[in-house]
């Protein structure tokens, strides 16, 4: 075979190619929704919220608020009767008839100036009947507690979610594995456990954006700081009742999602007030103090464990309830509730176990997805029954955690069996990483040190036919543009993409550029950015894209040269014949095609590659017993341990090093999924330290950053370390599978076991606030 | 309810008078709805939540004197009220004799905000988590203050009268804070235990300073200020007194460091329990005590 | 409501802004003269997004009123490139990959090139430090504070 003539390592994958969006952003450049210029018809609106936990609205007087002048337009739940959600439908743009928590919309206005639609607000009168609040999920599963949706049984609802009519619960999801009952006398330890996750908050320093634009002819356009143009064109098109080619989404950078920017939440209120003012943008951005009180919330947790295994460390029996805090409407949360449900066992080959997972209406804010969806909270207790459970039978925690995690083939929670894993060899890297088993020196006389590691799996949590597509287009410079539906959010999709096509393409990584912002009329579809789905499905689809390009750009060129396929290749933005040695760029080609001889016309054109990708063999779970054939597409797992300080005269906590090590299956850009795991861990230990919405009676106690505290420059460790393991993914490219969230799961409990090591207390539930340490440790007797 | 916290500023006037006179008369005839603001940090936050709708802000930071930063080796130092914490901080003067109040000043906020925060600010603010006041009161700070019958002055320990309250009428306008030469040899510290690592407000402050003393049977004088563990920054004087009249020893600084405890009279509140905040108070004070015994050396 | 007529100084060129008595420094740079590099992430001086240079000391702009600002001399994002060449600070970011979402980084770089400003050689705690008042969700601030230390670098072996 002859050499190819273009030399040189091209393929970009698995290299730290700079992030294609970075000059943009350190210059100022970089264009975020609140940025977007739209002149003097730009309208500003407010919204008028609850101010109880749960009531039934009885009028509402907006007249006075209408004659304000500089008021455009006052809306009210009256004007939009459809339902609006993703899993289930169980929210009304502006609420019609109840409220169902502090914070819930109940008029919304557009003035000509943000100072006149607050003013406005203020005019606005609501007459409310107070009705008792549920405020905790386990009382609210109860059959005592007041009904906050009566209509449950008539909400339209996904097949694989199962709400409970006639009660709070808007899902119920079960494992039935094994013979949990007859289990427990094979044990010869148990351990059950209570914890209470607090709700947390997503806070992306970037609030919620939304500009909504309705024309005459009511086509809409809504501009929005957003995870998911795509699902936000189809839900906000349902629930108004309009056609989908009708609604266009257009996403520029968002400035931080982790979850809370997903889905449909406040652009809707947006979309409907701009349908009364036609023809004029209507801006809303949510206020710190609005984000921390409406958006999406973590949801809390009430979770039981009880966990058995044999004399020789074997876990044998597992028996979990969960109940999630679902808030005052869980059309997304439910599938929180089921993800949690099936990843119940922990990243461990359990024999038998039983599941519960009730996703419960309270009059708490409205539960979403967050950063690990349901796997941080329920990774939080059941790592420390793990540490727990190797204490009792005296085994060491990490050999515990050798013997039982899982590993290539091992049969899971849901029955089917588990692709190839790196778990092993991430435990390895992170319990050698953090010198496991060997104690050293605390820093000071008052201070005690403390090693802690925990693992985790976690796969995307998605319907069964979330799709992927993609195009790529070639310019007549060669230069390649990609077309993504998915959106960067920090994470560095769009220099992963823009890798991914170059490395299928054959093109330099330099001469690619991604069609951005997303446009849902000129972008192709991708469900929604969430679920750490991207790398992996959206890279299918560009991979998909780039092949379909290829092979046009080869044919063309085969017939050209009048040569097989086999023997071309596209490298470096050339084709070469290994044969002929015959060269031509793409740049002479990719628009105009070839030249036939002697003046017989052209051959080709404008190559244009489309491609998708939908994961096809995903399968249900019977409703029952949770078993099924393959219910998600794959799991990403991962360790972490950390090593930490506890100072006894406070109880203050000092996280000295964390490590990180997780199973990607192919860094397509090691650097990347390094910061994923920094930055995970960071925010990981900030939810472990400081971070839970303080709601007392269902009102917010620190809805600002004053008292909801996050971690500063000054907490975060000092010592970060990240390894990547790679045990490719079969259906993954160049086999990635992914990591964004996955990097905040296991630090939770990787913190509360230092902790442990450190002073032997353990907590029923984060945040480990040096006030809540010092108290447990002043309570024990271990400080005076 | 925080909830109707306002995207913007509400609505009001901006006024920047040109003398101190001007100021204080239009204040006095403005009353109730003309406020004073140096760099504003406290004044905003405020009205963005809609506790203070003053009609009229009064800008007093380009006043005569207002960002004069002096040092006398006779009369101590003199800090114009517009002095922002961060110069404050810098200042070779206030390094030099009295760092304490420079350390206090860092575990404010953030660099950025120091930038506009100022000492006087935080001491008219009022609020019983006040960083900077600790030190003050330490230092017996001064205030002066100009008001509508002329100039007065003011010693700090007696200015405050409960969170958010203290003697100023309408029409006054601090000018300055001036400290008395610190005491010979004196070391001091501020404690500040926050959520965070830094830039948190406080849970608790302990601000400690102690000097040679050979009028105090111990041979030294120490006090101690706390913060945000009572309606007022509190000095213990039970503290003072423990350890003049005991010889300085791991007990006797026990001893004063439980009295520190007993002094205050701490809430629960978002920020911490008043059960964590009294053990709080008895452990730092504590630690601030035995720093300070080892910084005399 | 009262308007004010200011001249101020930004990013080296002189502008006059008339600005209405409670506009934030913030507004009128994003609003008034379209510098929406300078970010809003909270209006309460607390998440350092909105952080610029005045007279050469950074400040929360959402914590300064653009009326206080006549004579006033303002440096934003935008102005740390020099015409198309990025300062050492930006190279440092782009180099480290202490830019995720991106929203922090103009403020960030802000109080960062402040830092080098006033401490050229600064440790790794004055570095954490600077930048306490500048709040980052993505990075966990390890890439960031590796940008400071390489620009400060860049800087002292450039002016050595
Ligand atoms: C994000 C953030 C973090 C903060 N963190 C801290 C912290 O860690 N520790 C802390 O102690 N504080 C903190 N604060 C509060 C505030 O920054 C300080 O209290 C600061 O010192 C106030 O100074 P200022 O000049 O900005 O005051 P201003 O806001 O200008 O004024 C404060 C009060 O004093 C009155 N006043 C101002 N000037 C005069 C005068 N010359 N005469 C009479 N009355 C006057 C005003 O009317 C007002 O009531 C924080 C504030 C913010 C926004
Ligand atoms: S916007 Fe100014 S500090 Fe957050
Ligand atoms: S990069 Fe997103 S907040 Fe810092």
């Amino acid at each position: 075979m002859v050499e190819p003539k273009v030399q040189g390592n091209i393929s970009p994958v698995g290299e730290n190619k700079p992030r294609i969006d970075a000059r943009e952003k350190v210059t100022g450049a970089a264009v975020y929704a609140d940025d977007i210029q739209f002149g003097n018809g730009l309208l500003h609106a407010r919204i008028k919220r609850s101010p109880h936990p749960h009531a039934l609205i009885k009028k509402i007087d907006v007249t006075k608020a209408r004659a304000l002048p500089g008021v455009k337009a006052v809306v009210t739940g009256e004007d939009f009767p459809g339902y609006i959600g993703l899993y289930l439908q169980d929210r009304y743009i502006f609420c019609r008839d109840r409220v169902r928590y502090v914070g819930d919309p109940v008029a919304g206005v557009a003035a000509s100036s943000v100072e006149i639609a607050e003013q406005a607000l203020d005019l606005i009168e609501v007459e409310y009947e107070l009705l008792p609040p549920v405020l905790d999920p386990e009382f609210g599963a109860g059959a005592e507690a007041p009904l906050l949706h009566p209509d449950l049984g008539k909400y339209v609802v996904a097949n694989f979610i199962f709400p409970q009519a006639g009660t709070n619960i808007s899902n119920h999801f079960k494992i039935r594995k094994g013979d949990v009952d007859g289990a427990w006398e094979q044990c010869a330890a148990v351990v059950e456990r209570k914890y209470r996750i607090p709700h947390i908050q997503h806070v992306p320093i970037e609030t919620h954006v939304a500009i909504a634009k309705v024309e005459v002819t009511g086509e809409i356009t809504l501009w929005g700081s957003s995870q998911s143009p795509f699902a936000q064109r189809n839900l906000i098109a349902q629930s108004m009742g309009i056609s989908q080619s009708k609604m266009r989404v257009i996403a520029p950078f968002v400035g931080g999602g982790f979850g809370c920017k997903a889905g449909v939440s406040m652009e809707a209120l947006a979309v409907a007030i701009a349908t009364k003012v036609k023809g004029h943008p209507v801006k809303l951005v949510l206020t710190r103090e609005e984000e921390f009180y409406t958006a999406f919330v973590r949801q809390g947790l009430v979770a039981y464990f009880k966990i058995g295994c044999d004399a020789q460390g074997r876990l044998l029996a597992m028996e979990n309830k969960f109940y999630w805090d679902g808030g005052a409407y869980t059309e997304y949360g439910v599938n929180v509730t089921r993800a949690s449900g099936y990843s119940s066992s922990g990243p461990y080959e359990v024999p038998n176990i039983k599941t519960d997972s009730c996703c419960v209406y309270t009059n708490h804010p409205v539960g979403g997805p967050m950063r690990g969806f349901g796997m941080p909270e329920m990774h939080a207790g059941l790592e420390q029954c793990i540490d727990e459970l190797a204490l009792q039978i005296k085994m060491d925690a990490v050999d515990f955690r050798r013997l039982n995690c899982l590993k290539t083939g091992s049969s899971l929670v849901t029955g089917s069996r588990m692709h190839p894993t790196g778990l092993p060899q991430c435990i390895e890297k992170a319990a050698d990483a953090i010198g496991w088993g060997r104690k050293a020196p605390a820093s000071a006389p008052n201070k005690r040190r403390g090693k802690g590691l925990a693992l985790m799996w976690k796969a995307p949590a998605m319907p069964p036919n979330a799709g992927s597509s993609a195009w790529v287009e070639l310019a007549e410079d060669g230069s390649l543009n990609v077309g993504v539906g998915g959106q960067d959010l920090g994470q560095g999709v769009f220099t992963v993409a823009a890798q991914m096509a170059a490395a299928a393409l054959g093109v330099p990584y330099e001469s690619v550029r991604v069609a951005i912002p997303v446009d849902t009329r000129y972008s192709p579809y991708e469900w929604q950015t969430v679920a750490s789905r991207l790398t992996w499905s959206m890279g299918n689809a560009i991979v998909n894209a780039a092949k379909d390009a290829r092979r046009q750009i080869l044919e063309t060129v085969s017939a050209a040269w009048e040569e097989p396929i086999e023997n071309l290749d596209i490298v470096n933005g050339v084709v070469i014949s290994f044969k002929s040695e015959k060269e031509v760029p793409l740049k002479n080609l990719v628009i105009y095609g070839l030249p036939k001889p002697d003046g017989q016309g052209w051959r080709g054109g404008p190559i244009v590659g489309r491609g998708n990708f939908m994961p096809t063999y995903v399968t249900g779970l019977d409703p029952e017993t949770g078993q099924g054939e393959r219910a998600v597409v794959h799991y990403t797992t991962g360790a972490q341990a950390v090593e930490l300080e506890v100072d006894l005269e406070t109880g203050r906590i000092d996280i000295l090093r964390g490590v990180s090590a997780f199973d990607v299956g192919k860094a397509i850009n090691p650097e990347l999924v390094k910061a994923q795991m920094e930055g995970g861990f960071v925010q990981g230990m900030s939810s472990a330290l400081f971070e839970s919405l303080q709601l007392k009676g269902g009102v917010l106690q620190n809805p600002s950053f004053v008292d909801y505290r996050i971690a500063t420059s000054t907490d975060a460790p000092k010592d970060l370390e990240a390894f990547i393991v790679e045990v490719p993914q079969d259906d993954g490219p160049w086999g990635a599978r992914g990591i964004g969230e996955h990097s905040m799961v296991p630090t939770i409990p990787a913190i509360a076991n230092a902790i442990y090591d450190a002073v032997g207390i353990r907590l029923d539930g984060p945040p480990f606030t040096a006030e809540k340490v010092y108290l447990a440790m002043l309570d024990a007797g271990i400080v005076k | 309810m925080t909830l109707d916290t306002h995207p913007t500023l509400p609505e009001f006037e901006y006024i920047r008078p040109a003398t101190l006179a001007e100021a204080s008369d239009f204040l006095a005839r403005h009353a109730g709805e003309a406020r004073p603001f140096l760099g504003g940090t406290d004044v905003f936050v405020r009205m963005r939540d809609g506790f203070l709708t003053p009609r009229y802000l009064v800008d007093v930071k380009r006043l005569d004197g207002m960002n004069d930063l002096r040092f006398d080796p006779q009369a101590g130092l003199t800090i114009g009220a517009a002095v922002n914490m961060n110069r404050v901080a810098a200042a070779p003067e206030v390094q030099a004799h009295y760092p304490l109040l420079a350390e206090a000043c860092r575990t404010v906020a953030s660099y950025q905000l120091r930038t506009r925060a100022t000492i006087v600010g935080n001491i008219c603010n009022a609020s019983p988590a006040g960083d900077t006041i600790g030190a003050c009161l330490l230092f017996d700070g001064v205030l002066h203050i100009q008001g509508v019958d002329g100039p007065r002055l003011e010693p700090l320990k007696s200015f405050f009268l409960g969170p958010g309250k203290t003697t100023l009428k309408p029409g006054d306008i601090v000018t300055a804070i001036q400290f008395p030469l610190p005491p010979q040899g004196c070391q001091g510290t501020y404690i500040k235990l926050g959520r965070n690592k830094l830039s948190d407000l406080s849970i608790v402050g302990v601000t400690a300073l102690g000097c040679p003393d050979a009028a105090c049977a111990s041979g030294y004088r120490f006090r101690v200020a706390l913060t945000s563990v009572a309606p007022v920054p509190l000095v213990a004087g039970a503290v003072e007194t423990c350890l003049a009249e005991n010889p300085i020893t791991p007990d006797a600084i026990q001893e004063a460091a439980r009295l520190a405890a007993e002094a205050s009279t701490p809430i629960d509140d978002v920020r911490g329990s008043a059960r964590y905040r009294k053990q709080m108070v008895g452990k730092l004070s504590a630690r601030a005590l035995n720093a300070v015994w080892r910084k005399l050396g | 409501m009262a308007f004010h007529k200011i001249n101020i100084t930004v990013n080296g060129a002189q502008e006059q802004v008339v600005v209405p008595s409670n506009m934030t420094l913030m507004q009128m740079l994003r609003e008034s003269l379209a510098l929406t590099g300078t970010k809003n992430g909270c209006s309460a001086g607390e998440c350092g997004a909105c952080t610029a240079l005045m007279n050469g000391e950074p400040v929360n702009t959402c914590m300064v009123l653009a009326a206080e600002c006549d004579g006033v001399e303002i440096v934003t994002v935008e102005g740390l490139a020099d015409d198309n060449r990025l300062s050492p600070l930006q190279e440092a970011m782009l180099a480290t990959g202490g830019v995720q979402c991106g929203f922090c980084t103009p403020g960030v770089l802000i109080s960062s090139r402040a830092l080098l400003d006033r401490n050229p050689n600064p440790s790794e705690d004055e570095i954490r430090e600077a930048l306490v008042g500048n709040l980052c969700r993505c990075t966990g601030y390890v890439r960031i504070i590796e940008a400071v230390k390489a620009a400060a670098r860049t800087q002292v072996a450039a002016s050595a």
